[in-house]
């Protein structure tokens, strides 16, 4: 079961506790998840139910407090930053909700700079920008820095980015939380396009059309998985 | 919500933000202050030490000094405006906040005005008080007893350093209260960022070298802040290292160089240790005021003289009448060409002093002389010691001697007038020395000379050559001996070298504190950029590439500054502060090692901040 192939995502008693001063905070309580390759889920639950933290334990950006984790075959339970780095670089393209672009880059470099850590030859990191400011329709803003865009130009680009080095798991933290429904359309549409390309996407959403177009949605409450819906 | 409340509740909130630029102020009040108090200390120290040193190697440490107090001044007041400047400057979106939230701008202008005025009274309250402590535990350990500093420096410093904050401070509150909300909200705003200009879809540099670069020509003001703030840094380093060491060679070479290495004396017994007693009091030994140099048992024989100079070990004869005199200053008239007005120069000040008759054609020594040393030509020219220059020949404005210049008087003795030439520095009765020529001195006292100095051939072995002349003058005249100098020409160069080795404290200090002004400044900057250093980390970057980011923006603005510092804290040092220096190729590689070991320091001092941020956790970073 945990080196199956065919499951992305694997939890088991997942626990997340954080202590604040005196006082500890569980936010996850005994998550047990089971998340088969190329399927699209959203993830959904009032705000503080701990999505975004279940998300970034996924992504290997936290830590949980116990439990186990596997993403793409890997315990990422007791690995140390240098290899969470590296599998957070090949394995995962993460889109947070405030975008979160490096200011001091450009678009296009935006979109390269996670290439550039696995060393690809440059005319091939060239090509490969290229192709993802085309799809995500940016491509006559690749040489525009962040500040110059609105938000929904760029979370497109971070969803450019997140896709750059082909991870096998996009994860995508309330990507339309920050924008109005023409921007949030164009989101699901990228969305859409990941879903058609068979890539598995957990999205923490409180957005009925991404809702809409995941495989599975998982409901959490308070912390506790409430329950799955295919 | 108080008008007063909501700007100490803020401070109180962002605890980091606050006690790191109060940090960043206490420092550079704290090391300013200490510095001007162990510098006045210094100075205090040797300015009190009359009858040790010369005067005009005095004047040397002195003006050394001061110098450095007004660097480590300009460091300070430097550090502390960028501090306040940087700190207001990142309030620029707050200040949107709460604009656009409906706030007047009189009322917020006042919130971030209370914020600045509060961290800048503290830290320069703080930074009095620890400058007054480290003044305290330094002074107790380096001098042997404690005295109570200077407290005229610490209102001066205060006032000026409260200023400076407050003027440098405000200049981004008044910038954002002409913006408008939505232009302060704007990241185009933010401090230091410029809009990009285009560039080529991915340059074929390193990722980490654009990242870090981009930040630092994006950050253009910062950058340039920070660029001229640590150039001025390294113009107080070079100055004071470079300085310090080319002064201490160039000063240590004049008093070496008085009297040739391996010279010895030959007079009779109680002349040889009056000499010895004479160039002694350079490092603090007292004359015997009995001594009569005019005794004609003094005398040395003809027959020594001739018989030494036929001596193949003896490369050079160098006979010496060596008197006490009392000898007067006697001015002299200029003439203002343009205005045709003639002033009197000098007046006719006395002093006793010891004179020196020479022959410039065999001299067993070398002074630092400013104007010229005597040649064989001269027959009433007189060189004298810069201690005479300083109190004779100085401006005294309280007796009402406004022009004054030891080159342009004379000096009168017996009866006798001599034109000035040359001042030279001279360990001989500390400076308070004249030389004339020895056949002019003969003629006008009747005397012989009562000193010998001679210079042994290298080649030779100096024991045996000692030994030989010593029987071959005893065999004359009994009372004759040998009196080999370099233990006292070493006592005076090692006091020397003391005296700088204590002035050098001032340097190290000074290294110390830049660096940790510096320290103070990076976790400014740090925390300006951890935001951005959190999300390349969350893409995947490892921990050391945001090392490595910072290391190179340390690297950048730490050589640029290197290179602008040290070429003009070298011309400084050698254009201002020193005469004639001795540079030497091992002075260049002690200078060059220190300052290297400086910039090393400096810049693992800057990447503790970037380690901290690596070592964090990203999620504490972007909360």
């Amino acid at each position: 079961m945990l080196k199956n192939e065919n499951i992305m995502v694997y939890t088991e008693a997942l626990e997340k506790i954080y202590q604040i001063g005196e006082e500890k905070i569980q936010v996850l309580k005994d998550i047990n998840l089971s998340i088969p390759t190329a399927k699209f889920i959203a993830l959904c639950g009032p705000s503080g139910s701990g999505k975004t933290t279940l998300l970034n334990i996924i992504g290997g950006i936290d830590r949980p407090t116990s439990g186990k984790i596997l993403v793409a075959g890997q315990d990422l339970t007791l690995k140390d930053e240098d290899f969470l780095s590296d599998f957070r670089c090949l394995n995962v393209g993460f889109v947070f909700q405030a975008y979160n672009l490096v200011s001091t880059l450009t678009m296009a470099e935006n979109v390269a700079f996670p290439m550039e850590w696995t060393r690809k030859p440059e005319q091939e990191i060239e090509k490969r920008v290229d192709e993802l400011l085309e799809m995500i329709g940016l491509q006559h803003r690749a040489n525009h820095f962040p500040s110059q865009l609105s938000g929904g130009e760029q979370q497109r680009v971070a969803f450019a980015r997140a896709l750059a080095n082909d991870p096998q798991l996009v994860l995508a933290d309330e990507p339309t939380g920050n924008l109005d429904d023409k921007n949030g359309q164009k989101i699901v549409q990228v969305l859409q396009l990941l879903k058609d390309q068979a890539k598995t996407v957990i999205v923490s959403t409180h957005d009925t059309k991404i809702r809409a177009i995941a495989d599975q949605v998982f409901y959490l409450d308070e912390g506790r998985l409430a329950s799955e819906n295919e | 919500m108080s008008s007063s409340g909501f700007p100490i509740n803020d401070l109180l909130r962002r605890k980091f933000q606050t006690s790191l630029t109060i940090a960043t102020l206490t420092l550079s009040v704290a090391s300013t202050l200490f510095l001007l108090l162990f510098s006045n200390r210094l100075g205090h120290g040797i300015a009190s030490s009359s009858g040790i040193l010369t005067q005009g190697l005095g004047i040397v440490f002195s003006q050394f000094i001061l110098f450095l107090g007004v660097l480590i001044f300009i460091v300070g007041a430097v550090i502390t405006a960028f501090t306040t400047f940087l700190m207001m400057a990142q309030r620029t979106r707050d200040f949107g906040l709460i604009k656009a939230a409906g706030c007047p701008n009189n009322l917020v202008s006042g919130y971030f005005m209370t914020e600045l005025l509060t961290t800048s009274f503290v830290g320069c309250i703080l930074g009095i008080a620890i400058g007054f402590l480290m003044d305290y535990v330094v002074a107790n350990l380096v001098f042997s007893s404690y005295q109570l500093p200077n407290v005229l420096f610490a209102p001066l410093v205060f006032i000026v350093f409260l200023v400076l904050a407050i003027v440098f401070g405000l200049q981004p509150i008044l910038k954002a209260t002409k913006m408008s909300p939505v232009e302060a909200l704007s990241p185009v705003k933010y401090y230091g960022l410029s809009a990009g200009k285009k560039n080529k879809t991915v340059s074929r540099l390193g990722l980490t070298w654009r990242i870090a670069s981009r930040s630092l020509f994006r950050r253009q003001s910062a950058t340039i802040r920070i660029v001229i703030l640590l150039s001025i840094v390294f113009i107080l380093l070079t100055v004071s290292v470079a300085g310090g060491i080319i002064a201490r060679d160039t000063t240590t070479s004049w008093v070496q160089n008085t009297v040739n290495k391996d010279s010895i004396a030959i007079a009779d017994n109680s002349m040889g240790n009056q000499f010895k007693l004479l160039l002694s009091t350079f490092s603090g030994a007292t004359d015997t005021e009995s001594f009569n140099y005019s005794d004609s048992n003094l005398a040395i024989p003809q027959e020594v003289i001739n018989q030494l100079s036929a001596l193949s070990s003896v490369s050079l004869v160098d006979s010496r009448l060596i008197l006490k005199e009392h000898v007067q200053e006697v001015s002299n008239f200029t003439v203002d060409y343009t205005t045709q007005t003639t002033y009197s120069v000098g007046d006719s000040r006395q002093d006793d002093a010891i004179v020196i008759g020479v022959n410039p054609e065999n001299l067993a020594g070398t002074w630092f002389t400013q104007g010229r040393f005597l040649t064989q030509n001269d027959d009433l020219n007189a060189v004298i010691g810069d201690s005479i220059a300083n109190t004779m020949y100085s401006v005294d404005r309280s007796k009402g001697i406004v022009v004054s210049n030891a080159l342009v008087e004379s000096i009168a003795f017996q009866n006798n007038t001599f034109n000035i030439v040359g001042v030279c520095t001279d360990p001989i009765n500390n400076g308070l020395v004249v030389y004339v020529p020895l056949e002019s001195l003969m003629n006008i006292t009747g005397y012989s000379p009562n000193l010998l100095l001679l210079t042994l051939n290298n080649s030779t072995d100096s024991s045996a050559s000692i030994t030989q002349i010593k029987t071959l003058i005893q065999s004359i005249d009994p009372n004759l001996n040998v009196f080999p100098l370099n233990s006292v020409i070493e006592k005076n160069t090692n006091f020397l070298a003391s005296t700088w080795q204590t002035i050098m404290l001032v340097p190290i200090f000074t290294l110390a504190s830049a660096a940790l002004c510096l320290l103070g400044y990076m976790m400014l900057t740090v925390d300006e950029q951890h935001q951005e250093f959190a999300i390349i980390r969350a893409i995947g970057a490892k921990p050391k590439i945001v090392m490595f980011i910072f290391a190179i923006q340390s690297l950048v603005v730490l050589f640029s500054s290197v290179g602008i510092g040290i070429s003009l804290g070298t011309i400084i040092t050698l254009l201002i502060l020193m005469q004639q220096p001795l540079v030497t190729s091992f002075t260049i590689l002690e200078i060059t090692g220190l300052l290297f070991a400086a910039v090393i320091v400096m810049f693992i001092f800057s990447l503790y901040p970037a380690f901290r941020l690596s070592k964090a956790s990203i999620l504490k970073i972007i909360s």
